[in-house]
């Protein structure tokens, strides 16, 4: 069980990252990258910090220490625009879509093309949502149905064409497959896989390891704030990350000190 | 699947105007001697409703937002009192009508940057400005009618262009149409109806798309302070005076014009047209209901219970849209 | 569950410490400042007392309402509606004892019902009790065609005694069910396990139903309670007036929602206390009962209390933000 082979030229690149909420010391000295066109799956059981380290990578928290690499060169992101302008897009859980919206304002919500005065430019946004719906291969009928008439699979798939339109270089999914069917879990998984065919670097912050674990070329597990282990999924299976994080929330020593890289 | 789900948000739609419709006819066919289609009574619907009306586009996209403003029964009052006062010492009324519309802007700020800054419960908020700018109202002008009609008579060309007659049809009505027509698209075809839209639907979704919400609020209080100004001069012309109970009742009169016009008090919901209608239907309800020689009382009934019907009937069909 | 935590319970008694002292500084001040300091005078504190206890006992039923999380607007009216159902009761030559039963089970009635439409109908309270309230007032004015009649009770002196007579010749009977119903509401709230309930339910609605509480049965009950007391405040007003009239209690829902925010009850549920809200009832009726003596218009009293409202909303959320920091 070794450690993957990280390549020397990482999409992000995260050094020593440290949070503390108050005196909640929530992120302790995490270091934590992404190829490009490379999935990596962040576990780790309730309150390890998961959802904290991708805010700090969406711009919704500023990382307390340390420092991050976007391409190579040094980046602050202080805020939700920043992570956006360097290709970073968020799709979180309950928070992606607005429900009574149509697709094609959902897709563009906050970037409306306009025309004179700031008036939609409304066969611009239908036509590019029709083309960033079927370029993850979601097929839907029209860019004018609002968004709560499709399933949670398919809403999923809106947001994440949101973040593919806007030309992301990595994508964040928060929970993508929570509550879904297993018909909708696939379609989902197929999403990600798209994503992946298109270079596009994907985050999958998830509790089910079956699910990261088929989509992911590595797996990230984060324990109370800190990196437990970095493993490619090549080298392991689903069991044994299971005993891993159990282990490593029960607080027994991290697999590094037993001997075990 | 998709298709049956379409055709039901389709007919969300549909409720404001069969509801229009059927107003219509059950007071044309039951007022007595069908004087309800009398061309005379028609003419004075044509001419109370644009009052209510154009404030209540204003309530409507604010609601649409997710936020509601219970303070225009006593902002639209204290805009008439300004104005007179304005005309009493001399000002010219266009120049009055100008300076008046930003004063009330400055009335839906001040509403706005609290229902913001607090996070608080709107109607609580406005609820309590309303309380406010009214008993201020009626401490300043002890409640004392004043007469305008010396300084904007009725053959002024500025009591025309708000009172006037384009042929048969009152100048407020086209003003009415005017706003609706500018307001809705503004709503319907602009970013900032998308923001104002996404606002309400999922604020959360909003700001992490980058959306201001808590400017939106604020514009869309703004509007309507503005839109209460607008209306506050109109009527005093038509009345002929500035009366300390101008705009009484319009608070709940306008939410319900507005929930009858189909949009959800939750935000995220609601079409301009239907808003629209909706004005008149209460209006119609309120005219017919009269004309049927129900007491006065009993139209503040039926609108209480028409509010409670139609939100639990839009929420109805609107759970049976989505899954 | 609910938010009796020791820092919960530290933030309330601070602010019951604080309302009592805003109450204590109103007092001496209008009892310095009103012409001859009538404010303190026996028969002024009389007269609050009697009449003043109709608005309170309901403002501490809309209190509770609030910590459950919603809101009722309809009180004036149900006060006007329930005051015609007394009334007729005692036109028929019933019992009033009996009438007043049948005043409280009609109160009731219309509490379930706002509650029910809330909760089934899944709508905000406060759209709900708006209609109610323009429907209650309605209804009673159609009803009784908009005039006054006389509800005379003359000759059932032990009801009498019992709803207006005075304590030892001093204390009104109605200030004694002011603390009667005070009492009640505390131990309820505070002391039973339904109060917890109350306060899950204004404060997480989605926790406590995860913890099996039926938050929908909860609301209704505390609708329940709201237009209950409307119904009782009727009958004792109806008895005082000695007579009904189809426009009490305008304007006494904004006040209900004042007496409960500045005794610290918070606008978003979940949190507050009865102690809050009997004085915050008290400060309402003081500032009202003084406005009055003090001859200033009653205009300022709209005033006066939206300015009370946003001031102690405000103050709530200084509050709120220290404790956060803590």
């Amino acid at each position: 069980m070794s450690s993957t082979d990280t390549s020397s030229n990482p999409l992000l690149r995260m050094e020593g990252i440290h949070k503390w909420f108050g005196k909640v010391h929530a992120l302790e000295g995490v270091d934590f990258q992404v190829d490009k066109a490379e999935a990596v799956g962040l576990v780790g059981d309730n309150g390890a910090g998961k959802s904290t380290l991708i805010k700090v990578v969406s711009g919704y928290h500023r990382a307390s220490k340390g420092k991050i690499f976007f391409e190579n060169k040094e980046v602050k992101i202080n805020s939700p625009k920043d992570a956006r302008a360097l290709g970073v897009e968020t799709v979180y859980q309950e928070q992606a879509l607005a429900l009574h919206l149509s697709i094609s304002r959902n897709i563009f919500m906050g970037r409306e093309p306009s025309k004179t005065l700031g008036f939609l430019a409304k066969k611009v946004m239908d036509e590019e949502s029709m083309d960033a719906l079927s370029s993850i291969g979601l097929k839907l009928r029209s860019p004018d149905i609002p968004v709560a008439t499709l399933s949670g699979g398919e809403r999923q798939g809106v947001a994440i064409a949101r973040a593919l339109h806007f030309e992301a270089k990595l994508v964040i999914l928060d929970e993508p497959t929570m509550a879904l069917s297993v018909k909708e879990v696939q379609e989902v998984l197929d999403f990600v896989r798209e994503l992946k065919n298109k270079g596009i670097a994907v985050i999958f912050i998830t509790h089910n390891l079956h699910h990261v674990y088929t989509v992911s070329d590595r797996i990230f597990v984060l324990v109370h704030g800190k990196k437990l282990t970095d493993i490619s999924t090549k080298d392991t299976t689903v069991d044994e990350l299971s005993k891993i994080i159990v282990r490593g929330t029960m607080g027994e020593k991290t697999l590094k000190e037993e001997g075990i890289e | 699947m998709q298709g049956s789900k379409s055709k039901l948000t389709y007919s969300e739609g549909l409720t404001t105007p069969i509801t229009f419709i059927a107003a219509v006819l059950i007071f044309a066919i039951f007022t007595p001697n069908h004087i309800f289609i009398n061309p005379r009574n028609l003419g004075s619907i044509a001419k109370l409703t644009p009052d209510l009306g154009i404030v209540a586009l204003g309530i409507g996209i604010l609601m649409i937002c997710g936020e509601f403003d219970l303070s225009i029964a006593s902002v639209l009052p204290f805009c008439a009192y300004i104005f007179t006062l304005f005309v009493k010492n001399g000002m010219n009324p266009f120049v009055g009508y100008l300076i008046l519309l930003p004063i009330g802007a400055a009335f839906g700020l001040f509403n706005g940057v609290l229902v913001v800054s607090t996070g608080l419960p709107s109607f609580i908020i406005t609820l309590s400005t309303m309380m406010f700018w009214r008993g201020l109202l009626y401490g300043v002008s002890h409640m004392m009618p004043i007469s305008i009609l010396r300084y904007v008579p009725s053959e002024s060309f500025f009591a025309r262009m708000l009172i006037g007659q384009v042929g048969p049809i009152p100048v407020q009505v086209i003003w009415f149409i005017g706003f609706a027509l500018l307001l809705g698209l503004i709503l319907h075809r602009h970013k900032l109806g998308n923001w104002i839209f996404a606002t309400g639907s999922n604020p959360q979704a909003a700001r992490a798309m980058g959306i201001n919400t808590a400017m939106v609020k604020i514009v869309c209080y703004m509007i309507i302070g503005v839109l209460c100004a607008f209306v506050s001069v109109m009527q005093s012309v038509r009345l002929g005076s500035f009366a300390a109970t101008q705009g009484i009742g319009f608070e709940l009169k306008a939410i319900a014009a507005v929930v009858v016009g189909g949009a959800s008090l939750r935000g995220g919901v609601g079409r301009m047209l239907s808003i629209f209608l909706g004005v008149f239907i209460i209006q119609i309800v309120e005219n017919g209901l009269i004309l049927m020689q129900v007491p006065v009382f009993g139209v503040e009934t039926f609108i209480g219970i028409a509010v409670v019907v139609f939100v639990i009937l839009n929420n109805f069909l609107y759970r049976q849209a989505s899954r | 569950m609910g938010r009796e935590s020791k820092l919960s319970r530290f933030i309330v008694s601070f602010r019951n410490v604080g309302v009592l002292t805003i109450l204590v500084i109103l007092v001496l001040m209008f009892a310095i400042f009103t012409p001859g300091n009538t404010f303190i005078g026996r028969a002024n504190i009389k007269i609050m007392l009697a009449l003043g206890s109709e608005f309170m006992i309901i403002a501490l039923g809309v209190g509770l309402l609030m910590i459950a999380g919603e809101f009722d607007l309809s009180i004036g009216s149900v006060l006007a509606f329930c005051a015609l159902i007394f009334t007729w009761t005692i036109e028929l030559g019933i019992n009033p004892f009996y009438g007043t039963l049948i005043t409280l089970v009609c109160g009731s009635l219309v509490g379930m019902l706002h509650g029910f439409i809330t909760v089934k109908g899944k709508i905000v309270s406060f759209v709900t009790t708006l209609g109610g309230m323009m429907f209650w007032r309605g209804l009673t004015l159609i009803l009784s065609k908009g005039t006054m009649r006389p509800a005379q009770t003359k000759e059932f002196t032990a009801f009498q005694a019992l709803t207006t007579g005075k304590l030892g010749g001093y204390f009104p009977a109605q200030g004694i069910w002011f603390l009667i119903v005070a009492i009640v509401l505390w131990a309820v709230l505070h002391k039973r396990r339904f109060g917890n309930w109350i306060f899950s339910t204004g404060d997480n609605k989605m926790a406590a139903r995860s913890m099996c509480i039926n938050t929908d049965l909860v609301k209704i009950v505390c609708f329940m309670i709201v237009s209950c007391l409307c119904a009782f405040a009727a009958v004792i007003q109806t008895t005082r007036l000695a007579a009904f009239s189809s426009r009490v209690g305008t304007g006494w829902e904004l006040r209900a929602i004042a007496a409960a925010v500045v005794g610290g009850t918070s606008l978003r549920g979940g949190r507050g206390s009865m102690v809050g809200i009997f004085l915050g009832a008290l400060i309402i009726m003081i500032i009202e009962n003084a406005l009055v003596i003090a001859r200033l218009p009653y205009e300022w009293t709209y005033m006066a209390f939206g300015f009370v409202i946003m001031f102690s909303v405000l103050l709530d959320l200084v509050i709120e933000k220290q404790v956060q920091r803590a």
